[in-house]
């Protein structure tokens, strides 16, 4: 048997897990992590709308274009678009990644210029019509 | 806190009721599942969240701390998020060598929990948060308060009913509030928009490619994912007369998040580790011990350690 210390402790500690688990389900965002909403594919897309895809690009000081995976910036795609805004109000940022890159991969040219490119593909009742187009959301050139 | 020992009870109800946080459950179901927990942490750390060390090379003006990171004085992260790694999976190698030993499980086991928190803090402090590892993190927290647990137990207590009745609940929350953030954020409409169909585009595998020309599959899984999270998920919390239903439900969630991985390579795995909790994995460990008391009553003598009375081969119980 518990003692009634032991079980007044437990009640407490289940009655404040479940209350902020709810608290962040319906009223929370992903910054109450861990007690955020479970959020992943939450949002509903458009059956007739657009599907974005991230990717980074980046020229090398060798004038190589490179399409970035995440292991040689240390920011995954989904991290990509998460800041993808911030990226487009203050494109400089873009140099963290270039210095992430340096750091990560010290043997590879720098990166000498860096955009986050968007893919578009266009859905018609949920199906993909073959129509993608792109646009280049951030774009930084080293001073 | 550990409870005293309660009577033996079956481990089947005179009729299916819910679970009750402190129904008395196996201490040997915690003793294994801690085992597995901690191991599973230098897996999770080396392999499946090994990008979250790619973030020490990050410059800090990428990092967005989270409310618990400006709340609590976490440091930005840098180079000392390789040094969280590596202290990370030796102590959670010293927890499952303390669970297999029966030695100090509060000790270590909340020093993996403090210090896997800390690794997921870095994790989703740079623009995007996963909530597929919630019930893995409450099963580090709440599964050292059980106190000792041996793998040979063959008690029930109130604090290991607790523990796994609040990894139960984490596990069913991950689905049902899933389905609860859907309707918050993608609107009733959720399972008739083309959410599906975008993650097959940005995420498609060989075999969910072709799915791609006929969209009714993938509504149709809408509203299947929509119905399991949400009306079959709570079944689990059900203790079933017949335990099979347990069973049927755990391999259900199982299969399907293998399904899901072979869809679009997400899978949650912290989360399926903490499914094994709603499993009868004392029985893993007494059977072991049982076959091993066997063979050491058969003649190996030097079977048993002369000073503890345990078995040389203890640490391979499970």
């Amino acid at each position: 048997m518990l003692t009634a210390t032991g079980r007044r402790v437990r009640s407490a500690v289940t009655v404040t897990i479940v209350v902020l688990t709810l608290l962040g389900t319906f009223v929370g965002d992903d910054d109450d992590f861990p007690f955020g909403p479970f959020k992943m594919y939450a949002g509903r897309d458009d059956p007739n709308g657009l599907v974005p895809d991230t990717r980074v690009e980046a020229v090398d000081s060798s004038g190589r274009l490179r399409v970035v995976d995440e292991s040689s910036t240390g920011l995954r795609r989904a991290e990509i678009e998460g800041q993808a805004e911030r990226f487009r109000a203050q494109p400089e940022l873009l140099a963290a990644l270039a210095t992430a890159h340096a750091r990560l991969r010290p043997d590879e040219p720098r990166f000498v210029e860096i955009r986050v490119v968007e893919s578009l593909f266009r859905l018609q009742d949920s199906r993909p019509t073959g129509e993608q187009r792109e646009q280049v959301l951030a774009r930084w050139q080293a001073p | 806190m550990a409870g005293a020992v309660t009577t033996l009870t079956t481990d089947r109800p005179a009729r299916p009721g819910l679970r009750w946080p402190y129904s008395p459950a196996p201490l040997g179901r915690i003793a294994v599942l801690r085992v597995v927990v901690y191991l599973f942490v230098p897996v999770d750390v080396l392999l499946t969240t090994a990008w979250v060390a790619g973030h020490a090379a990050v410059p800090g003006e990428l990092y967005v701390p989270l409310r618990i990171g400006r709340l609590l004085p976490l440091p930005t992260p840098g180079p000392w998020v390789e040094v969280l790694q590596v202290v990370l999976v030796l102590a959670a190698l010293v927890a499952a060598l303390a669970a297999v030993r029966d030695r100090h499980p509060r000790l270590t086991g909340w020093l993996v929990a403090v210090l896997y928190l800390e690794w997921m803090v870095v994790a989703m402090s740079y623009g995007k948060v996963d909530h597929d590892r919630f019930a893995f993190l409450v099963a580090l927290f709440v599964l050292p308060s059980v106190g000792r647990a041996s793998l040979r137990s063959r008690d029930r207590t109130e604090a290991a009913g607790w523990a796994l009745s609040m990894i139960a609940l984490a596990v069913v929350a991950t689905y049902t509030l899933a389905a609860v953030a859907k309707i918050r954020f993608g609107g009733w409409g959720w399972v008739d928009g083309a959410t599906l169909t975008r993650a097959v585009v940005r995420r498609n595998t060989p075999l969910s490619e072709p799915l791609l020309e006929v969209p009714v599959v993938l509504r149709g899984a809408a509203y299947a994912l929509m119905l399991l999270e949400l009306f079959v998920a709570p079944l689990l919390l059900v203790a079933w007369r017949d335990p099979r239903v347990t069973w049927g439900l755990a391999g259900l969630f199982l299969g399907f998040h293998l399904m899901t991985f072979s869809m679009v390579t997400i899978i949650f795995l912290p989360h399926c580790v903490a499914l094994l909790a709603f499993l009868p994995l004392e029985k893993l460990a007494v059977a072991r011990w049982a076959g091993r008391r066997r063979k050491a009553a058969g003649g190996a003598r030097g079977a048993l350690n002369a000073n503890t009375g345990h078995p040389a081969g203890e640490r391979h119980a499970c």
